[in-house]
């Protein structure tokens, strides 16, 4: 199999991951921060756009690959492909709700927990550069590293839904504050998501938990 | 260059040499079954359409044009078949051709959309050929202009002293000390040696039968080991298509795939998955199959490099000439490049309602009509 067009792919992959990281930041300064929204609008939806768009040029990229090496195919690998740049680009998309709660006049500046949720967001900032460095080493160590890390974000941020929806917690948002942490847990098991397509096989990729 | 590119290229290249020397084997076991059975056996192609026939019907049954042209030219440059009988057989060799990449898209048949794109893919290029043949064929037959331009192509190439082209060319002593070689590896077994001394006809037959078995063989290698080699640029090539979308450098790309893999039916066959796929629209996968109809002519010249007579050039000039001309006709004015697409278009919508229309279709098309068509002719 070429190697070349798979390096293609990889990269086109890590550019998701470069605005995926970005249109991140961009909704959390929104609801952490006192980013003005009109300011980071444009930048925030164009971004998303070109996650998308290379989101289609990945599977472009991947059936042009299968025409020429119709003999010599890695299937697992190519639909690792197609499984790992859908779950990127979900991450766009939970970042343009994020972003739309802010729109709706929420913010956490103010709110006692903003320590907490400010280490929150590195946390998850980090995972997203963690899977682009995954990316092109052939480290499963570094991998389940990851995964393990982003399966103990995941569980916090379920128990702190659970603590809201049972009203064990006080938040001076609590719908803002539920849908909040229900988007970082999509961010993070869509993050975690894509990392499994990195060392697990075809069958178990997306099902950690079974 | 790595290991295993190395080791493509150097196949690839001792596989061209072995098919110049299955060429120059063929014109020797011609030249010894003798004119008066050669004569009789291409008599069944002394009519132009028969010839056309024939030219389809043995691409469709070997899979490939680029067997059938350099077979031609192996015959032609031994000087058994003229080059008027052999003409229509390149075109129909042409249209042969086709047949490949049609039988590719049955491979989307489960899904219908799918179907419909990777078999109008696949056809709008035998519509294109069959289209073409009917513009050039007969005005060629009357007035013998492709003819004309291919002879004083070859009269030019032979003024020029082009290497290749000369009797006592380095090139040539090489193919024929291949095919000594050979002979005299096949002389050594006692069986054959045997047939040589005492029935030189069956020895003859035989001869041209591992010609055409080697032909087959060395074509077969030399394109999987160069398209081995050059995956990476086809790809390379596709996604600069693709982001163009169509025009002039489409046909280049299409003519540089094509060159470098030295088969029409690769470049065309990988176009059917992508157009079937919706990622390239069948208009812009046009520009590219018209590239692979020129750059399949390479091989032909190439074969003629073996032959002794300038015939041989001649035929091959004529297959680059009647596929440049048919591009220049069909694709400047929209409305005749339309034709095939359109063509192939609403044939495919009828497949894909009803698939057993395209199994009539590849069978009526690549087999009962010229097979009818060689019975009634002849």
């Amino acid at each position: 199999m070429s190697k070349d067009s798979l390096d293609t792919i990889d990269a086109k992959l890590s550019e998701m991951l470069t605005n995926s990281m970005h249109i991140f930041d961009i909704s959390m300064n929104c609801l952490l921060g006192d980013t003005n929204l009109d300011s980071v609008r444009d930048d925030l939806y164009s971004t998303d756009k070109a996650i998308n768009e290379l989101h289609r040029e990945v599977r472009r990229e991947m059936i042009i690959h299968s025409a020429v090496n119709s003999r010599n195919l890695d299937i697992p690998l190519l639909l690792s492909y197609m499984t790992m740049s859908k779950d990127i680009e979900r991450i766009g998309d939970y970042c343009k709700n994020l972003f739309e709660i802010a729109e709706t006049g929420n913010t956490f500046v103010k709110g006692d927990d903003l320590d907490e949720y400010i280490e929150l967001r590195n946390d998850i900032g980090k995972l997203i550069v963690y899977l682009q460095s995954c990316l092109n080493l052939d480290d499963e160590t570094k991998v389940q590293d990851l995964i393990t890390l982003g399966s103990s974000i995941s569980s916090d941020l379920d128990g702190r839904i659970t603590s809201l929806l049972e009203k064990k917690e006080e938040a001076q948002y609590p719908v803002a504050t539920t849908l909040f942490f229900r988007y970082l847990k999509r961010i993070v098991s869509h993050i975690v998501n894509a990392s499994t397509a990195l060392i697990m096989p075809t069958d178990q990729i997306d099902y950690l938990d079974e | 260059m790595n290991l295993k590119s190395f080791k493509n290229l150097s196949f690839a290249i001792f596989f061209l040499y072995f098919f110049l020397v299955s060429i120059k084997l063929l014109e020797k076991g011609i030249k010894t079954l003798g004119a008066e059975y050669t004569d009789a056996l291409f008599e069944s192609v002394s009519n132009p359409f028969a010839g056309l026939l024939v030219g389809i019907l043995c691409t469709v049954l070997v899979q490939s044009s680029s067997v059938t042209t350099a077979t031609i030219v192996g015959l032609v440059g031994s000087g058994v078949l003229s080059l008027e009988y052999a003409i229509p057989m390149v075109m129909g060799a042409n249209i042969g051709t086709t047949v490949t990449n049609t039988l590719v898209s049955f491979g989307h048949v489960r899904r219908e959309q799918e179907f419909k794109r990777a078999f109008a893919a696949s056809t709008m290029h035998d519509f294109f050929n069959l289209l073409v043949v009917i513009i050039l064929f007969p005005l060629d037959l009357y007035t013998g202009f492709i003819t004309r331009m291919a002879e004083d192509g070859t009269e030019f190439i032979l003024a020029t002293g082009f290497t290749a082209t000369k009797p006592n060319s380095p090139i040539k002593a090489g193919i024929k000390w291949g095919s000594n070689n050979i002979l005299d590896g096949l002389s050594s077994i006692p069986f054959i040696n045997n047939l040589s001394e005492n029935s030189y006809r069956v020895y003859a037959v035989l001869l041209i039968i591992i010609a055409i078995a080697f032909i087959f063989l060395s074509l077969k290698n030399v394109v999987s080991n160069m398209k081995s080699l050059m995956l990476n640029q086809i790809e390379f090539g596709l996604d600069k298509a693709l982001a163009k979308g169509g025009g002039l450098l489409a046909i280049l790309i299409g003519i540089l795939i094509t060159f470098s893999v030295q088969s029409s039916s690769i470049t065309t066959s990988i176009l059917v998955p992508i157009v079937g796929s919706g990622i390239l629209s069948i208009e812009n996968a046009f520009p590219i199959t018209l590239g692979a109809n020129i750059g399949t002519t390479i091989t032909a010249v190439l074969a003629s490099f073996a032959v002794d007579d300038p015939a041989g050039l001649t035929i091959a000039l004529h297959h680059v000439f009647f596929n440049l001309i048919g591009v220049i006709i069909v694709y400047p004015v929209k409305a005749v490049r339309n034709i095939p697409v359109i063509l192939a278009k609403r044939l495919s919508v009828i497949t894909a309602k009803r698939r057993y229309v395209a199994i009539l279709y590849v069978l009526v098309t690549f087999l009962l009509l010229p097979l009818l068509g060689v019975v009634l002719f002849n």
